[in-house]
């Protein structure tokens, strides 16, 4: 009986606040009709803040990879100093607010700011601009990629590494061949996090955005500005899209999760080995 | 290839792992190393792989100075307790990536290394294996890829971490045979950690005993279970009874020139379990203890017998072949006399208390 109540209790609260307002945006995007809603689509600014979500993505993303890569493999494989301190740092951006993380930058790289005269004697714009918004994504999808891959890889140790290497493989070989196929789906669920964070990221951006149509608007800033506009139908249009992303990234790490294993229990063989 | 190791040590924070540890092992000779766990054994396995570095010594591999020599250019085979290995390669890619990450003018071609991973996977018996992915092979199944993997690259070692501990007994026997074989064939030197005694014992040219870092005894099989350097060592090869030494006074006239002019509490004796001799009646030199059969173990070569001296509390293990214990008609709850025909004394009253603090002694 309990065990009725409590899952009835859940659906209920997952209907109600995940499920029903997600269908609400499909519901008022096409209030309107297919027509309306694939103009409001094909408007210049939005698929201009569409290309611009998608740029900084494509930029943010490959860079968070890298340094998830890099430090995981540290973090598992070696013993230095400030190891612990590093492990708790990569989870500086899911404490702080990233509003909060927006105004560190512009009090690093603003006019007024730290490095604001240096950069500006070198014409080199951060904030109000592209590499602002490449930025904060950056910042706000740090940890996404690290998070996962250290539990993996320190489950996982270094026994085949070092098998490798004893073989005569060299660093980069090492890598390639054993590493890389051993952590790929740790790291492509890693990566979809990130990515899905990316493109739905909101306050940081905000901030660092400048707000300048066409330009340093991305597709969550430009939802904001239509509604504010009480342009309604559009702002669920562009609404959509986001809530389409996010349904794909559902599916896709779904799908990872049932074709690798990752993030399922760990069988009893695994632990007989 | 020679082995050198010289004064090597190496400290985990205020662990000492290995502590100025020498020995040398000559080119296709199989060793052991053998001890405890916690001894050493595992990290001068890998001090000679180059997969750690020492404090301080240095490791000769064929004359030459190699202590910081990167592992990958070491020329040796590495065989891992758990196998290690690449669990999305197939087994016959695994045999082949030693050969394919070669560099240079040593890669071989495509066809040879076809040739000889199908040479390998024969030598192992595991031929039609090769399509077959890691987690499809039962462990010694698995240890044996290891095994051609390792050789593929044709070392001039070959190191062995505890290689057997994971597998059933039957395997174990039969796999430490086999590396026995191998090693004779391709007269690649050997080095084996271990923890069982037995197999140490069975397999290498040379044992090396390890405790708590430091080496205690380095010979071949028989010196080291004739003559143990240590209570230790004598302790640690097994099937032993340790007495101390008021009891020895009234085993044995051998052992009491022993005792003059030591403290006897610092004394203890070590006996094996067929060096005692059991008779129906006192003998006459009355050296000799009345004791109670507690137990029988017929099954096996020998008789097991577990008796108690009458008066001690614990359990000294006799072994005895089957014709005697018939003669002595010896039953469960029956008293014999028991004498001793060997014993090992050492005075050392810091391992006494040591083993007897363990809960070994009578």
């Amino acid at each position: 009986m309990t065990r009725v109540i409590l899952v009835v209790a859940a659906l209920f609260f997952v209907a109600l606040f995940l499920v029903l307002p997600l269908v609400a945006v499909f519901a008022q995007a096409f209030a309107h009709g297919w027509r309306i809603y694939i103009e409001a689509i094909r408007e210049k600014d939005v698929l201009a803040a569409l290309r611009l979500t998608l740029l900084v993505a494509a930029v943010a993303v490959p860079l968070n990879v890298a340094f998830g890569i890099a430090a995981s493999w540290a973090i598992t494989r070696f013993d230095f100093i400030g190891k612990n301190l590093l492990v708790s740092l990569i989870d500086i951006p899911l404490a702080v607010s990233p509003v909060v993380a927006g105004l560190m930058y512009i009090e690093l790289f603003g006019l007024h700011g730290w490095m604001g005269p240096w950069l500006s004697q070198h014409n080199l714009h951060i904030v109000f601009a592209v590499p602002g918004l490449v930025l904060a994504t950056i910042f706000v999808t740090f940890p996404f990629v690290a998070r996962e891959l250290i539990p993996f890889m320190q489950a996982q140790g270094s026994d085949e590494e070092e098998a490798a290497v004893v073989l005569g493989a060299g660093g980069w070989s090492i890598f390639w061949r054993v590493t890389l196929p051993n952590i790929k789906w740790a790291l492509l669920y890693g990566t979809i996090l990130a990515a899905s964070r990316s493109i739905g990221e909101f306050g940081a951006v905000s901030v660092l955005s400048g707000h300048i149509r066409g330009r340093t608007v991305t597709l969550p800033l430009e939802v904001e500005m239509l509604y504010n506009e009480y342009n309604f139908t559009a702002a669920f249009a562009a609404a959509s899209l986001l809530s389409l992303a996010a349904v794909i990234t559902l599916i896709v790490k779904k799908a990872i999760e049932l074709i690798s294993g990752v993030h399922t229990p760990p069988s009893k063989e695994d632990f007989a080995e | 290839m020679s082995i050198a190791i010289e004064k090597i040590s190496k400290n985990y924070g205020r662990f000492t792992a290995l502590d100025d540890v020498s020995l040398t092992i000559d080119n296709g000779e199989l060793v052991a190393l053998l001890g405890p766990s916690g001894s050493g054994k595992t990290t001068l396995l890998r001090v000679i792989a180059g997969l750690e570095s020492p404090d301080s010594g240095t490791i000769r591999l064929r004359d030459e100075e190699s202590t910081h020599l990167n592992a990958a250019r070491r020329g040796i085979g590495f065989v891992f307790q758990h196998y290690a290995l690449f669990r999305h390669m197939t087994i016959f890619e695994n045999v082949a990536f030693g050969l394919r990450v070669q560099r240079g003018g040593t890669r071989l071609t495509r066809r040879e290394i076809r040739n000889r991973v199908d040479e390998l996977l024969s030598l192992v018996q595991l031929d039609s294996y090769a399509r077959m992915y890691p987690d499809q092979l039962s462990g010694g199944q698995r240890q044996r890829v290891a095994l051609a993997r390792a050789l593929a690259v044709r070392p001039s070692v070959l190191l062995l971490d505890e290689p057997f501990s994971a597998l059933d007994a039957k395997v174990r026997k039969d796999l430490r045979d086999w590396l026995r074989r191998i090693h004779d064939e391709l007269n690649v030197t050997t080095v084996l950690v271990t923890h069982d005694q037995e197999e140490a014992l069975e397999v290498a040219d040379r044992v090396a005993i390890l405790n708590r870092g430091a080496l205690e005894q380095y010979g071949t099989p028989q010196q080291i279970y004739d003559h143990p350097v240590s209570p230790f060592v004598y302790n640690f090869l097994g099937n032993v009874n340790l007495f101390h030494g008021r009891l020895l006074t009234d085993l044995s006239p051998a052992t009491q020139s022993a005792f003059s002019g030591h403290d006897i509490a610092s004394i203890i004796g070590f006996v094996r379990p067929h060096e005692f001799e059991l008779s129906r009646s006192l003998p006459e030199d009355r050296h000799a203890v009345l004791a109670t059969v507690e137990r029988v173990h017929a099954a096996g070569p020998q008789v097991r017998l577990d008796v108690k001296v009458n008066g001690g509390k614990n359990l000294v293990a006799v072994e005895v072949s089957k014709a005697r214990y018939r003669d002595l008609e010896l039953r469960e709850g029956g008293e014999i006399f028991i004498s001793l025909q060997a014993i090992r004394v050492f005075n050392d009253r810091a391992a006494a208390e040591q083993l007897l603090d363990q809960g070994a002694g009578i």
